[in-house]
């Protein structure tokens, strides 16, 4: 995703990186209270609009991005539905499905999607770079902790090649199989993480010399194209964050919400 | 370990221990640590989202047997920089860096756990002032890791109320002491054998040691 293509331009990607990360988070932490699957069903529902809306993302890669967070969402469903006591809906022994068991699991499910679709919409619209430079500016993190972790960020971009060229000097020296190819179990994947490992801390060791002999964290710093923060992004986190209250609110208003007490 | 017992010289830091601030060396070190770890974890969990899939609920029993995995950069950042909040600071950045850079769409709810998790594996070592590394502190370390984000997780997926509430547990902590302690003591080694970490408090404690 984010670290393999730029970001397309898009209404979502021209806000403050910073006001998106907390709005993300906030939604998060709403949505950790809310245990029926009305809310968060609602919620994906007007999060997918959004993301197909403001940020502009290729049907494909939508659809792709969605396959972690399915699987995972329906393994949560699946298992709350069948190990979760109370009032039986099908008993086909060994399989017995509970009517608690089939709601706590499509609500956690369907949270699950929530804030996938809403991490989504963040990956792809979010220039890492543009993130902690904002960070820096805007939550006032140290300068050293945003370089250390950009620093981060362009050996990450490295590192699959790094892994690479470990791999194939290792199956170089390993003998053939009956069949030509070479084995890669366990062991193998141990030596060569390890390998990356001590290349990457050996380079991180250079690293920081070199940003110390630049003077790096030796008073205030000024920051090479800043990240605006405008009143458009105020906007978003209210819009955001009334339609997210209001969708709680509604719902609860229905009689149809459930909170935590539901898991006891 | 006779760490205690050194006596302090001039020239060898380790008699006053500062064990409060971070230099930008010690700051990379983390960072690196949550990049590499972060980016085996994806490569792992490309393998295994396929997997559990195909296992269905049995793949939601089974992420507690590799949880242990998640906590190795906490015990390793603590005992290769020995200073205060090291864990913490080294998993909330591995976690920064699979939610933001390698776009993991958990979302930000890792960013709690992985804090929680830091807090857990740190607090065996700061309860000794950082000084005591043996195999009994990294299973400890383990243990409580596992232990604490278990409190958070189980209530954020809805784990209390289940029937498989204490197979779950049981098997978390289980592989919290042998993945998330002590084979990050196994690692701590083998890397302070390298020497790659010589330049770090750990090479200074080492080198004080062999000293004295």
């Amino acid at each position: 995703m984010s670290w393999v293509g730029a970001v397309a331009a898009s209404p979502l990607s021209r806000r403050n990186p910073t006001v998106k990360l907390a709005l993300l988070f906030l939604v998060s932490l709403l949505l950790l209270v809310v245990f029926d699957p009305v809310t968060p069903g609602v919620l994906y529902l007007l999060g997918l609009a959004a993301v197909l809306g403001f940020a502009r993302i290729p049907a494909r890669t939508l659809l792709l991005a969605h396959l972690p967070f399915v699987g995972f969402a329906l393994g949560i469903l699946v298992v709350n539905a069948l190990s979760r006591p109370g009032e039986v809906l099908v008993d086909l022994p060994p399989i017995r499905v509970s009517v608690e068991g089939l709601v706590v699991g499509s609500a956690l499910a369907l949270r699950s999607m929530a804030i996938g679709i809403l991490s989504i919409g963040f990956i792809a619209t979010t220039d890492p770079v543009a993130l902690m430079t904002s960070l820096h500016q805007h939550a006032r993190l140290s300068a050293r902790v945003t370089f250390a972790v950009l620093a981060g960020y362009r050996m990450l971009q490295q590192l699959p090649r790094e892994w690479q060229v470990i791999r194939q000097a290792q199956s170089v020296r390993s003998p053939l199989r009956a069949r030509g190819g070479t084995r890669f179990g366990v062991r193998a994947f141990g030596t060569a993480a390890f390998a990356l490992l001590v290349v990457s801390l050996r380079r991180g060791e250079r690293l920081s010399q070199s940003l110390e002999s630049r003077g790096l964290g030796r008073g205030p710093r000024t920051v090479w194209r800043p990240v605006p923060l405008g009143p458009a992004d105020g906007l978003l986190l209210v819009c955001a964050l009334g339609a997210v209250l209001l969708v709680m609110f509604v719902v609860g208003a229905l009689g149809l919400s459930l909170g935590p007490d539901t898991l006891f | 370990m006779p760490a205690s017992t050194v006596v302090p010289t001039p020239s060898a830091p380790t008699g006053t221990r500062r064990t409060s601030r971070f230099t930008l060396k010690d700051l990379v070190l983390i960072v690196v640590l949550g990049v590499v770890f972060g980016f085996l974890y994806w490569a792992l969990v490309q393998a295994w989202t396929g997997l559990s899939i195909l296992l269905g609920p049995a793949g939601d029993l089974a992420q507690h047997v590799l949880l242990g995995g998640w906590l190795l950069v906490a015990p390793i950042a603590v005992a290769i920089v020995r200073t205060r909040f090291a864990g913490v600071i080294a998993e909330v950045i591995a976690s920064v860096i699979e939610v933001v850079f390698l776009g993991s769409a958990v979302g930000p709810m890792l960013l709690v756990a992985a804090a929680i998790q830091g807090v857990g594996s740190e607090l065996p070592f700061a309860l000794r002032r950082y000084t005591s590394f043996g195999w009994g502190s990294y299973a400890l370390s383990g243990l409580l890791g596992a232990g604490f984000v278990f409190v958070f997780s189980a209530f954020r997926s809805g784990w209390y109320g289940q029937d498989l509430f204490f197979l779950r547990l049981a098997i978390q902590l289980a592989s919290g002491v042998i993945l998330g302690g002590l084979l990050a003591k196994v690692i701590v080694d083998a890397l302070a054998k390298t020497g790659v970490v010589d330049n770090f408090a750990i090479g200074r404690a080492l080198h004080a040691q062999a000293r004295g």
